[in-house]
């Protein structure tokens, strides 16, 4: 199969045998897919400084089985300018997509939600709220979107001003068959989060105890790597 | 071919260990030596023997050394105010060509999440208490120009900030001798952001 250029970002490379590098790749129009880039890692290789993560690329291959071969590639976008934070933080979404996502499954919704938050994370203002949005946006796009509308026991809207526990099977409800797990959450984050809109530091704490808990359960037991050098890396800048 | 644990064979897979060689080189390689070179073949024995067995780490700037400090870090001409941070020995090497008067760092690595390397595989801690010594000034962060190059930069530049040093990244650009139009724009992109005062 041919694959002509379109939108892809990569999200990971790696060096495959002496010239080569093995690139994972986030496209537009076929999913999270690996391809081999031969000569990339070559000096004068003109793909060498193009194929690194975070900038909008299109790239073209062809794929005859699991594993593809790059054919050609060209910038789409000018490379972002990011932050410590902001470059911390692709890698965190980065690995989420790459534990996340199965291969050769399209999820344009998904793309185009990657582009964004990698727009927003080279400002340093609202970066976590486009976080959770993105995370959101990522569980929908896995098939394990959030309930965030209504109360799953009662079917009632959701009110901003109540108290809400997310039993991490249903949905929120205000009152939880015994025994599941759940989350305290309050009205105001679950709705704020429903319309992409989170802000202050209630809402933002909740929702990332929130979706910290549901990514984990996909997530599995195996810890995110970026996450702990984010917080190592914090705890170095809070020393300093 | 060969019987499997033949003494061929043995040869032909330890030079298949070598970066860029596969089976068909190996194999030329082994027959080389063995009907042209045999002296040659016992000088690469003895002269790998003795380098594994005697190169280790410079204990200040963790790069190859047969010493515990290297010829670098053990020159007192060296000026050990300015560090300069790099990924890997051969880094080192163009630094050196370079003309840098300072001593170095060596990670012999870069920060990769994705592939599972985090701070205590680079051997921060050893920075760190080289740092704490109190002779390095100023350190240059000459880490690669990839995303994973900018991460380590950027974690290393908060050890060094919180000991009030200064840190510096090493400016990217066009190449000497190089035309605009074959730039690839990432780096002429870098090269506008970081430009200078004439």
């Amino acid at each position: 199969m041919r694959v002509e250029m379109h939108p892809c970002y990569v999200l990971h490379q790696r060096p495959y045998r002496e010239t080569s590098l093995l690139i994972e790749v986030l496209s537009r129009d076929h999913g999270r897919l690996t391809l081999i880039a031969k000569g990339a890692r070559r000096q004068r290789s003109p793909q060498r400084p193009l194929l690194q993560p975070l900038r909008r690329l299109n790239l073209a291959w062809t794929l005859r089985s699991e594993l593809g071969t790059l054919t050609q590639a060209e910038a789409a976008d000018a490379v972002p300018a990011m932050s410590a934070d902001g470059i911390l933080s692709a890698f965190y979404l980065n690995e989420l997509l790459m534990r996340l996502l199965h291969r050769h499954e399209p999820h344009p919704d998904l793309f185009s939600a990657y582009a964004s938050i990698l727009a927003a994370l080279s400002e340093p203002a609202g970066a976590e709220a486009a976080l959770r949005v993105f995370e959101k946006r990522l569980l929908l796009g896995l098939g394990y979107g959030l309930v965030l509308d209504h109360d799953v026991e009662s079917g009632a809207a959701l009110v901003s001003e109540s108290h809400y526990f997310y039993d991490l099977e249903r949905g929120p409800t205000k009152t939880p068959r015994p025994g599941a797990q759940t989350i305290p959450i309050s009205g105001v984050t679950l709705n704020a989060l429903n319309r992409e809109c989170l802000e202050g530091e209630l809402q933002l704490s909740e929702a990332k105890k929130l979706m910290r808990t549901v990514l984990g359960l996909h997530l599995g037991a195996k810890p995110l790597s970026s996450r702990e050098l984010y917080r190592k890396f914090i705890s170095e800048r809070q020393r300093a | 071919m060969f019987e499997d644990h033949s003494r061929l064979e043995v040869l032909i897979d330890a030079l298949r260990r070598l970066p860029g060689i596969g089976r068909k080189s190996a194999q030329r390689i082994a027959f080389f030596l063995l009907q042209r070179d045999r002296d040659g073949a016992r000088l690469l024995a003895t002269a790998l023997v003795d380098a594994v067995e005697n190169i280790g780490h410079c204990r200040r700037c963790r790069t190859f050394s047969e010493e515990s400090l290297c010829r670098i870090c053990a020159n007192p001409k060296r000026d050990r105010s300015l560090l300069c941070v790099v990924e890997s020995p051969a880094d080192v090497v163009a630094v050196e060509e370079a003309g840098f008067r300072g001593t170095y760092f060596v990670l012999m690595g870069h920060l990769s999440p994705l592939d599972g390397i985090g701070p205590e595989d680079l051997q921060l801690d050893s920075l760190e208490s080289l740092l704490g010594e109190g002779e390095v000034k100023e350190v240059i962060l000459a880490t690669g120009m990839t995303v994973e190059g900018e991460a380590t930069a950027h974690y290393i530049s908060e050890m060094v900030k919180k000991r009030n040093l200064r840190a510096t990244r090493i400016a990217h650009g066009v190449p000497v001798g190089g035309d605009l139009e074959y730039v690839d724009s990432g780096t002429l992109s870098h090269a506008l952001t970081g430009r200078r005062e004439v």
